[in-house]
Protein backbone atom coordinates (compact mmCIF):
# COMPACT_ATOMS: atom_id res chain seq x y z
CA UNK A 1 0.00 0.00 0.00
CA UNK A 2 1.36 3.48 -0.89
CA UNK A 3 0.83 5.65 1.47
CA UNK A 4 2.43 8.64 0.14
CA UNK A 5 0.03 7.83 -2.44
CA UNK A 6 -3.14 7.67 -0.49
CA UNK A 7 -2.25 10.69 1.40
CA UNK A 8 -2.35 12.84 -1.58
CA UNK A 9 -5.24 11.54 -3.51
CA UNK A 10 -7.43 12.26 0.01
CA UNK A 11 -5.45 15.18 1.47
CA UNK A 12 -3.91 16.99 -1.84
CA UNK A 13 -6.37 19.20 -4.39
CA UNK A 14 -6.84 17.84 -8.10
CA UNK A 15 -7.00 19.98 -11.22
CA UNK A 16 -10.04 18.06 -13.33
CA UNK A 17 -8.54 18.72 -16.60
CA UNK A 18 -11.24 20.75 -17.89
CA UNK A 19 -10.78 23.29 -21.01
CA UNK A 20 -12.69 25.73 -22.28
CA UNK A 21 -11.51 26.45 -25.76
CA UNK A 22 -8.37 25.25 -25.33
CA UNK A 23 -7.78 27.75 -21.92
CA UNK A 24 -7.10 25.38 -19.29
CA UNK A 25 -9.73 26.34 -16.65
CA UNK A 26 -9.12 26.17 -12.88
CA UNK A 27 -11.60 23.88 -12.05
CA UNK A 28 -10.32 21.95 -9.06
CA UNK A 29 -12.03 19.95 -6.11
CA UNK A 30 -11.50 22.65 -3.76
CA UNK A 31 -12.97 25.48 -5.93
CA UNK A 32 -15.38 22.84 -6.54
CA UNK A 33 -16.39 22.50 -3.06
CA UNK A 34 -15.65 26.53 -2.45
CA UNK A 35 -18.24 27.01 -5.24
CA UNK A 36 -20.41 24.58 -3.93
CA UNK A 37 -20.55 26.00 0.11
CA UNK A 38 -20.90 29.45 -1.45
CA UNK A 39 -23.85 28.69 -3.42
CA UNK A 40 -25.74 26.61 -0.31
CA UNK A 41 -24.61 29.85 1.82
CA UNK A 42 -26.63 32.21 -0.91
CA UNK A 43 -29.41 30.30 -2.00
CA UNK A 44 -29.91 28.94 1.62
CA UNK A 45 -29.70 32.56 3.45
CA UNK A 46 -31.80 34.10 0.75
CA UNK A 47 -34.43 31.54 1.44
CA UNK A 48 -33.81 31.81 5.48
CA UNK A 49 -34.38 35.39 5.90
CA UNK A 50 -37.49 35.84 3.99
CA UNK A 51 -40.96 36.32 5.97
CA UNK A 52 -42.21 32.87 7.19
CA UNK A 53 -45.36 31.52 8.47
CA UNK A 54 -44.45 28.31 10.06
CA UNK A 55 -43.10 27.62 13.10
CA UNK A 56 -39.86 26.22 12.01
CA UNK A 57 -39.36 28.81 9.49
CA UNK A 58 -39.55 31.46 12.34
CA UNK A 59 -37.51 29.76 14.64
CA UNK A 60 -34.59 29.56 11.49
CA UNK A 61 -34.85 33.30 11.60
CA UNK A 62 -34.36 33.80 15.24
CA UNK A 63 -31.64 31.22 14.84
CA UNK A 64 -29.94 33.59 12.31
CA UNK A 65 -30.68 36.75 14.45
CA UNK A 66 -29.01 35.14 17.69
CA UNK A 67 -25.72 34.35 15.37
CA UNK A 68 -25.75 38.37 14.04
CA UNK A 69 -26.22 39.44 17.69
CA UNK A 70 -23.25 36.56 19.12
CA UNK A 71 -21.06 38.36 15.81
CA UNK A 72 -21.50 41.66 16.99
CA UNK A 73 -22.10 41.56 20.71
CA UNK A 74 -19.29 38.89 20.88
CA UNK A 75 -17.02 39.33 18.29
CA UNK A 76 -16.90 42.82 16.95
CA UNK A 77 -18.15 45.40 19.00
CA UNK A 78 -15.53 44.28 22.36
CA UNK A 79 -12.64 44.48 19.94
CA UNK A 80 -13.66 46.93 17.80
CA UNK A 81 -15.75 49.60 19.66
CA UNK A 82 -18.94 51.40 17.83
CA UNK A 83 -16.31 51.85 14.63
CA UNK A 84 -17.11 48.24 14.15
CA UNK A 85 -20.99 48.60 13.41
CA UNK A 86 -20.43 49.05 9.50
CA UNK A 87 -17.92 46.05 9.39
CA UNK A 88 -20.62 43.43 11.20
CA UNK A 89 -21.41 41.87 7.81
CA UNK A 90 -18.14 41.03 7.15
CA UNK A 91 -17.62 38.94 10.26
CA UNK A 92 -20.55 37.61 9.75
CA UNK A 93 -20.10 35.96 6.45
CA UNK A 94 -16.57 35.38 7.37
CA UNK A 95 -17.33 33.04 10.57
CA UNK A 96 -19.94 31.64 8.13
CA UNK A 97 -18.15 31.16 5.21
CA UNK A 98 -14.62 29.18 7.52
CA UNK A 99 -17.63 27.25 9.35
CA UNK A 100 -19.16 25.57 6.02
CA UNK A 101 -15.73 25.11 4.48
CA UNK A 102 -14.62 23.13 7.39
CA UNK A 103 -17.61 21.39 8.26
CA UNK A 104 -18.19 20.36 4.34
CA UNK A 105 -14.57 18.41 4.84
CA UNK A 106 -16.28 16.32 7.14
CA UNK A 107 -18.91 15.11 4.53
CA UNK A 108 -17.82 11.71 3.12
CA UNK A 109 -16.63 12.07 -0.37
CA UNK A 110 -16.08 15.83 -0.20
CA UNK A 111 -12.66 17.73 0.96
CA UNK A 112 -11.98 20.71 3.26
CA UNK A 113 -10.80 23.17 0.70
CA UNK A 114 -8.91 25.20 3.89
CA UNK A 115 -6.43 22.82 4.42
CA UNK A 116 -5.30 24.17 0.97
CA UNK A 117 -2.48 27.24 2.28
CA UNK A 118 -3.33 29.41 -1.40
CA UNK A 119 -7.25 29.31 0.08
CA UNK A 120 -6.88 30.56 4.01
CA UNK A 121 -4.02 32.43 2.18
CA UNK A 122 -6.88 34.83 0.38
CA UNK A 123 -9.10 34.24 3.12
CA UNK A 124 -5.95 35.73 5.14
CA UNK A 125 -5.55 38.64 2.23
CA UNK A 126 -9.50 39.93 2.74
CA UNK A 127 -8.80 40.46 6.39
CA UNK A 128 -5.64 42.17 5.88
CA UNK A 129 -7.60 44.28 3.22
CA UNK A 130 -10.14 45.06 6.03
CA UNK A 131 -7.24 46.20 8.55
CA UNK A 132 -5.76 48.46 5.80
CA UNK A 133 -8.81 49.80 4.93
CA UNK A 134 -10.29 50.39 8.94
CA UNK A 135 -6.96 51.97 9.73
CA UNK A 136 -7.15 54.33 6.71
CA UNK A 137 -11.26 54.86 7.83
CA UNK A 138 -10.90 56.18 10.95
CA UNK A 139 -6.74 57.74 10.73
CA UNK A 140 -6.47 58.91 7.36
CA UNK A 141 -2.94 58.28 5.14
CA UNK A 142 -0.68 59.83 7.59
CA UNK A 143 -2.35 59.01 10.71
CA UNK A 144 -1.90 55.31 9.17
CA UNK A 145 1.38 55.52 8.85
CA UNK A 146 2.00 57.26 11.94
CA UNK A 147 0.09 54.60 13.63
CA UNK A 148 3.43 52.19 12.98
CA UNK A 149 5.54 54.24 15.29
CA UNK A 150 4.68 53.42 18.70
CA UNK A 151 4.36 56.32 21.02
CA UNK A 152 7.65 57.23 23.06
CA UNK A 153 9.98 55.53 19.97
CA UNK A 154 13.00 58.27 19.63
CA UNK A 155 13.79 59.48 16.38
CA UNK A 156 16.57 58.40 15.89
CA UNK A 157 14.89 54.47 16.09
CA UNK A 158 12.08 55.47 13.96
CA UNK A 159 14.18 54.08 10.70
CA UNK A 160 14.72 50.53 12.54
CA UNK A 161 11.07 50.43 14.01
CA UNK A 162 9.28 51.72 11.63
CA UNK A 163 9.83 48.99 8.87
CA UNK A 164 9.82 46.15 11.74
CA UNK A 165 6.40 47.13 12.64
CA UNK A 166 5.32 47.33 9.16
CA UNK A 167 6.59 43.52 8.62
CA UNK A 168 5.36 42.84 12.02
CA UNK A 169 1.64 43.31 10.25
CA UNK A 170 2.29 41.31 7.12
CA UNK A 171 3.67 38.15 9.41
CA UNK A 172 0.24 38.61 11.19
CA UNK A 173 -1.87 38.66 8.40
CA UNK A 174 0.79 35.11 7.40
CA UNK A 175 0.21 33.64 10.44
CA UNK A 176 -4.20 34.22 10.67
CA UNK A 177 -3.69 32.00 7.22
CA UNK A 178 -1.09 29.43 8.72
CA UNK A 179 -3.18 28.81 11.38
CA UNK A 180 -6.45 27.54 9.57
CA UNK A 181 -4.51 25.87 7.05
CA UNK A 182 -2.39 24.00 9.86
CA UNK A 183 -4.98 23.03 11.94
CA UNK A 184 -7.67 21.89 9.14
CA UNK A 185 -4.90 19.77 7.32
CA UNK A 186 -3.34 18.38 10.19
CA UNK A 187 -6.45 17.28 11.56
CA UNK A 188 -6.95 15.15 8.04
CA UNK A 189 -4.05 14.00 7.87
CA UNK A 190 -4.02 12.64 11.61
CA UNK A 191 -7.51 11.09 10.65
CA UNK A 192 -5.87 9.21 7.62
CA UNK A 193 -2.90 8.19 9.20
CA UNK A 194 -5.23 6.46 11.76
CA UNK A 195 -7.03 4.43 9.20
CA UNK A 196 -3.42 3.41 7.67
CA UNK A 197 -2.14 2.49 10.60
CA UNK A 198 -5.26 -1.19 10.25
CA UNK A 199 -3.35 -1.59 6.94
CA UNK A 200 -0.22 -1.59 8.07
CA UNK A 201 -1.05 -3.65 10.94
CA UNK A 202 -2.49 -6.01 8.76
CA UNK A 203 0.10 -6.07 6.36
CA UNK A 204 2.51 -7.63 9.41
CA UNK A 205 -0.36 -10.68 10.11
CA UNK A 206 -3.88 -10.75 9.12
CA UNK A 207 -4.86 -11.15 12.78
CA UNK A 208 -3.11 -7.43 13.59
CA UNK A 209 -5.15 -5.69 11.22
CA UNK A 210 -8.42 -7.07 11.92
CA UNK A 211 -7.59 -6.70 15.89
CA UNK A 212 -6.49 -3.11 15.60
CA UNK A 213 -9.50 -2.25 13.54
CA UNK A 214 -11.78 -1.79 16.32
CA UNK A 215 -9.71 0.32 18.68
CA UNK A 216 -8.27 2.30 16.11
CA UNK A 217 -12.04 2.94 14.63
CA UNK A 218 -12.57 4.43 18.51
CA UNK A 219 -9.65 6.41 18.09
CA UNK A 220 -10.96 7.98 14.76
CA UNK A 221 -14.74 8.40 16.03
CA UNK A 222 -13.09 10.63 18.83
CA UNK A 223 -10.53 12.40 16.12
CA UNK A 224 -13.67 12.99 14.02
CA UNK A 225 -15.51 14.58 17.17
CA UNK A 226 -12.15 16.52 17.92
CA UNK A 227 -12.52 17.92 14.27
CA UNK A 228 -15.51 18.98 14.62
CA UNK A 229 -14.60 21.40 17.81
CA UNK A 230 -11.69 21.93 15.32
CA UNK A 231 -13.79 23.09 12.64
CA UNK A 232 -15.89 25.64 14.95
CA UNK A 233 -13.11 26.77 16.63
CA UNK A 234 -11.20 27.90 14.04
CA UNK A 235 -13.30 29.79 12.38
CA UNK A 236 -14.64 31.59 15.80
CA UNK A 237 -10.30 32.41 15.86
CA UNK A 238 -10.08 33.57 12.33
CA UNK A 239 -13.00 36.10 13.19
CA UNK A 240 -11.85 37.13 16.57
CA UNK A 241 -8.18 37.68 15.65
CA UNK A 242 -9.79 39.67 12.61
CA UNK A 243 -11.24 41.99 15.01
CA UNK A 244 -8.67 42.39 17.48
CA UNK A 245 -5.89 43.06 14.86
CA UNK A 246 -8.52 45.61 13.44
CA UNK A 247 -9.63 47.14 16.76
CA UNK A 248 -5.61 47.54 17.10
CA UNK A 249 -5.51 49.36 14.29
CA UNK A 250 -8.55 52.20 14.85
CA UNK A 251 -7.76 52.45 18.14
CA UNK A 252 -3.80 53.36 18.75
CA UNK A 253 -2.60 53.87 21.68
CA UNK B 1 -12.80 28.76 33.76
CA UNK B 2 -10.43 30.70 35.27
CA UNK B 3 -8.37 32.98 32.84
CA UNK B 4 -6.54 34.48 35.51
CA UNK B 5 -4.95 38.01 34.67
CA UNK B 6 -5.51 37.73 31.03
CA UNK B 7 -8.54 37.90 29.16
CA UNK B 8 -10.02 35.85 26.43
CA UNK B 9 -9.02 38.15 23.54
CA UNK B 10 -5.32 38.86 25.05
CA UNK B 11 -5.17 34.55 25.57
CA UNK B 12 -5.40 34.04 22.21
CA UNK B 13 -2.83 36.82 21.19
CA UNK B 14 -0.25 35.20 23.22
CA UNK B 15 -1.22 31.93 22.01
CA UNK B 16 -0.22 33.71 18.02
CA UNK B 17 2.88 35.15 19.50
CA UNK B 18 4.65 31.47 19.06
CA UNK B 19 3.15 30.98 15.75
CA UNK B 20 4.40 34.58 14.68
CA UNK B 21 8.25 34.11 15.52
CA UNK B 22 8.43 30.84 13.49
CA UNK B 23 6.77 32.56 10.75
CA UNK B 24 9.36 35.47 11.12
CA UNK B 25 12.16 33.03 11.25
CA UNK B 26 10.73 31.09 8.08
CA UNK B 27 9.87 34.07 5.99
CA UNK B 28 13.86 35.92 7.22
CA UNK B 29 15.18 31.99 5.91
CA UNK B 30 13.21 32.25 2.35
CA UNK B 31 14.56 35.44 2.01
CA UNK B 32 17.83 34.65 2.40
CA UNK B 33 17.65 31.43 0.28
CA UNK B 34 16.80 33.58 -2.08
CA UNK B 35 18.91 36.48 -1.60
CA UNK B 36 21.94 33.57 -1.74
CA UNK B 37 20.92 32.40 -4.64
CA UNK B 38 20.70 35.81 -6.36
CA UNK B 39 23.77 37.39 -5.37
CA UNK B 40 25.84 33.64 -5.11
CA UNK B 41 26.73 34.49 -1.37
CA UNK B 42 25.66 31.11 0.30
CA UNK B 43 25.07 30.67 3.34
CA UNK B 44 25.26 34.28 4.45
CA UNK B 45 22.18 35.91 3.76
CA UNK B 46 20.32 32.98 5.15
CA UNK B 47 21.81 33.26 8.17
CA UNK B 48 21.12 37.11 8.26
CA UNK B 49 17.50 36.20 7.55
CA UNK B 50 17.34 34.11 10.37
CA UNK B 51 18.53 36.43 12.32
CA UNK B 52 16.33 39.06 11.37
CA UNK B 53 13.29 36.90 11.77
CA UNK B 54 14.92 35.95 15.58
CA UNK B 55 14.91 39.82 16.42
CA UNK B 56 11.73 40.58 15.08
CA UNK B 57 10.20 37.84 16.55
CA UNK B 58 11.62 39.11 20.04
CA UNK B 59 10.58 42.51 19.16
CA UNK B 60 7.09 41.49 19.33
CA UNK B 61 7.27 39.79 21.99
CA UNK B 62 8.64 41.97 23.68
CA UNK B 63 6.25 44.88 22.51
CA UNK B 64 3.59 43.03 23.49
CA UNK B 65 4.86 42.23 26.81
CA UNK B 66 5.58 46.16 27.22
CA UNK B 67 1.86 46.78 26.24
CA UNK B 68 0.58 44.24 28.47
CA UNK B 69 2.32 45.45 31.65
CA UNK B 70 1.13 49.43 30.66
CA UNK B 71 -2.84 48.00 30.29
CA UNK B 72 -2.40 46.43 33.20
CA UNK B 73 -0.74 49.71 35.36
CA UNK B 74 -3.94 51.54 33.92
CA UNK B 75 -6.14 49.18 35.19
CA UNK B 76 -4.35 49.28 38.48
CA UNK B 77 -4.62 53.29 38.46
CA UNK B 78 -8.31 52.78 37.77
CA UNK B 79 -8.94 50.34 40.64
CA UNK B 80 -6.81 53.13 42.84
CA UNK B 81 -4.17 50.63 43.70
CA UNK B 82 -1.71 53.00 42.56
Amino acid sequence: MDVTESLAHHILDHNWGLSWGGIPLPITTHTVTLLAVSVVLILGLSWAVRPHTSRAGQLLTTLLEEYVTFIRDGLVLPNMGQEGHGFIPYFCTLFLFILSVNLAGMIPGMKSANANISITAALAICSGGLIVYSGLKYHGIAGFIRSFIPSGTPWWLIPLIFPLEVVSTIIKVCVLAIRLFANMFSGHVALLCLLFMIFMLGQTHWAAGVGSALPIMGLELFMTCLELLVAFLQAYVFTLLTAIFAGAVIHTH
Amino acid sequence: MSLGPFSRQEHLVITTLGLEFAVAELLGGALGIWLDKKWETSPWMLVLGVLGGFALGMYRIIRFAQEMDRQGKTAEKENGRY
